[in-house]
């Protein structure tokens, strides 16, 4: 399930920075996201890996470069689970109100 | 790490004491009034939870949990769908009753996250990313 995938890649801290970073729309290199964060490129390789298998993000060879860009779709299937359980339980709980005052008068 | 599974939560105040809540909770006629069109449940762990709903679909579950007045919880389904949980949680007030539901896909490991921690996170990441969210 794309959205259990998604949650997991997200559970990170420092994965949820470098999405929030490529979130401004930007193409960055792994070298260009290790300068922005406190960890080594290594790190940087491992993580964006975690995110490309929860396919948040994806890659483009540009020349020599390697750049990386959010992938929204994923995260849209995220947002979109919460928002429909939650609106169907807005529906039940008021039908719920409705039933219970009907029943006590 | 259990706690730190996605989830949504909804929270209601029903004029109703925790009795009036839990039957309607629990019985199958009324059940078909609120959370489904026709509803199945044996209010015991194991017993077994099966809904079926106004645009003809349907959901099995299982009860995992009963606590007479108090809490409900039960895994339910579509078709080949994965199942998520539901947790109903009933806090008897002054006056009324404090509904509490809870609606969370299992957790598939440690490293699955809480939906209130991601709540916030997520609509600052709608916005950048212009998706619809509210």
């Amino acid at each position: 399930m794309a959205v259990d995938a998604v949650f997991a890649a997200l559970a990170d801290p420092t994965r949820r920075r470098m999405v929030e970073t490529l979130a401004g729309g930007t193409t960055v290199t792994a070298s260009g996201l290790a300068a922005e964060l406190p960890i080594t490129r290594q790190a940087v390789a491992k993580h964006l890996a975690a995110l490309r298998r929860a396919r948040l993000v994806s890659t483009k060879r540009v020349g020599r470069e390697t750049r990386y860009s959010l992938d929204a779709e994923p995260l849209g299937d995220a947002a979109r689970w919460i928002a429909t359980v939650g609106a169907e339980w807005d529906d039940r709980l008021a039908d719920l109100g409705r039933l219970l005052e009907g029943r006590s008068g | 790490m259990n706690d730190q599974r996605r989830e949504v939560e909804r929270e209601t105040v029903l004029d109703a004491p925790a009795e009036e809540v839990w039957e309607a909770l629990t019985d199958e006629r009324l059940l078909g009034e609120w959370l489904a069109d026709e509803a199945e449940l044996e209010p015991e762990p194991g017993g077994r939870a099966s809904f079926r709903f106004a645009d003809g679909t349907e959901k099995e579950g299982t009860v995992l949990r009963v606590e007479e007045e108090r809490e409900l919880a039960f895994t339910w389904a579509r078709p080949g769908e994965p199942e998520t949980e539901v947790e109903l949680t009933l806090v008897p007030l002054v006056s009324g009753t404090r509904l509490v539901v809870v609606e969370r896909i299992p957790a598939a490991g440690p490293t699955a996250l809480a939906a209130s921690a991601w709540g916030p996170r997520l609509s600052a990441l709608g916005r950048a990313l212009s998706l619809v969210f509210a």
